[in-house]
């Protein structure tokens, strides 16, 4: 029996293993691919990455964020690259650049302005498209991380969508992913949730890098915190249940949201307030660790 | 998977795949090496959308075309979507034979097929797309079955 030429074309198996492969060689270029996930919608989560990677890019380190949430993407409004589309290179996809030299890559950049994503049929019967949609979707992913030329990069920062479901399917895409930040809000509504997510990480044995309770108090017109923008509290204690670091606390500033909505991440003319000392506190957590 | 030819022993070789007209279907073709018997294997819609939406392509003879097509599955399945940066070089003219051609593949691929016809003539300074620039076109990127 000669397998010589069924071995001409590769299979099925063989290229979804080509496709992981390629993501493997991809992410080989880059210093700390990091996931920020929380599972809970809503607590903030790209807001931070966004200020995250900015405080990065303003001590001249190369930062990427891809935004891996497929339907709820905002990295571009965020960093500043909204109306920038996808171009392509001889090396594959070009990202775009955003405020601090950030390079992002995310649905946003295929899509005209506020089109909702829509998979078209491939084929078949229209009622049967929850038999693909999320195959589709996990592709997307997987293409968005294999094919974007980031160059080198030191720190990748993944912002995942609410639920567990994508963040399972990164760490499969991903075996060198470096660590995993996880945000929640002072609610035990959200740590319930979250309590999931991290339950699905360690199981994973993903390595989670830490705790931030984002919202965890409320600046007012004077700068200063005036009060709780939820009554429960206790992130530190919630990471220490769970035997994850804690990174820190964000209070929520007016100001973070309004200007990181408009592109301008908070971080980069609000470093000396109380929001944006938070913010570079857990990023010089986070370099102290990648250096230890 | 492998289908073997019962009657020589032998592994049948893939030679083309040819979707149904509404897409619903894919029909790939198998020859034995030795005896040329043949076998067909018809995909249903669920085992056909299945395979899309894993961005692989059955009787790829290159696993380098998928590299030279950067996110071709979000490009190609979602709806919508921009047209990407094409090469540099003026826009080739597609010949009445080749546009015939072209029409024969199934609507929803036909947009993608396109595309990267456009894209290896403009690559290979070509002003004009025919039927032999398909066929070498699919020849040197292994899209069986366009």
């Amino acid at each position: 029996m000669t397998e010589d030429k069924a071995s001409v074309s590769p299979n099925v198996l063989e290229q979804v293993l080509a496709q992981r492969e390629s993501v493997v060689t991809r992410l080989a270029q880059i210093g700390h691919v990091v996931a920020v996930m929380s599972g809970k919608g809503g607590v903030g989560k790209s807001a931070l990455t966004a200020n995250i990677a900015a405080a990065l890019g303003m001590q001249g380190l190369a930062v990427g964020v891809l935004d891996a949430d497929i339907h709820g993407s905002s990295a571009t409004s965020m960093l500043g690259t909204r109306g920038q589309k996808v171009t392509y290179g001889a090396a594959g996809a070009r990202p775009a650049i955003g405020v601090a030299n950030v390079s992002v890559m995310s649905m946003d950049m295929f899509l005209p302005e506020d089109e909702p994503v829509h998979w078209q049929h491939p084929g078949g019967l229209a009622a049967d498209a929850h038999v693909w949609r999320g195959s589709m979707e996990a592709n997307a992913l997987l293409e968005m991380l294999a094919d974007t030329d980031w160059g080198r990069l030191e720190w990748l920062l993944i912002d995942m969508p609410p639920g567990t479901d994508r963040y399972e399917t990164l760490l499969e895409l991903t075996p060198d992913l470096y660590g995993t930040i996880v945000v929640t809000i002072p609610s035990q509504v959200a740590h319930r949730v979250v309590r999931r997510s991290i339950a699905a990480a360690q199981t994973a044995g993903a390595r989670l890098l830490g705790l931030v309770e984002n919202m965890a108090g409320y600046i007012g017109e004077n700068g200063q915190e005036v009060g709780e923008l939820f009554p429960e509290g206790g992130g530190q204690e919630f990471a220490a249940l769970m035997d994850i670091p804690y990174l820190g606390r964000v209070p929520f500033d007016p100001r973070l949201a309004r200007e990181t909505d408009n592109g301008r991440p908070f971080v980069l003319e609000h470093a000396e307030t109380i929001a944006g000392r938070a913010i570079l506190a857990i990023v010089e957590k986070l370099a102290t660790e990648v250096s230890a | 998977m492998k289908f073997v030819c019962n009657e020589c022993g032998e592994v049948m070789a893939f030679e083309d795949n040819t979707p149904s007209e509404d897409g619903s279907s894919m029909n790939i073709l198998y020859r034995c090496p030795n005896c040329e018997r043949s076998i067909s294997m018809v995909t249903n819609a669920g085992e056909t959308q299945m395979v899309r939406s894993l961005d692989v392509n059955i009787g790829h003879e290159s696993l380098e075309t998928r590299a030279s097509q950067p996110m071709s599955l979000i490009r190609d399945a979602l709806a919508g979507a921009e047209p990407a940066q094409t090469p540099a070089g003026p826009e080739p003219v597609w010949t009445e034979a080749a546009l015939k051609r072209l029409s024969a593949a199934p609507s929803f691929v036909q947009g993608m097929v396109h595309r990267i016809y456009s894209d290896f003539a403009r690559q290979k300074g070509y002003a004009e797309i025919t039927p032999a620039i398909m066929s070498e076109a699919r020849d040197e990127l292994g899209m069986m079955g366009m």
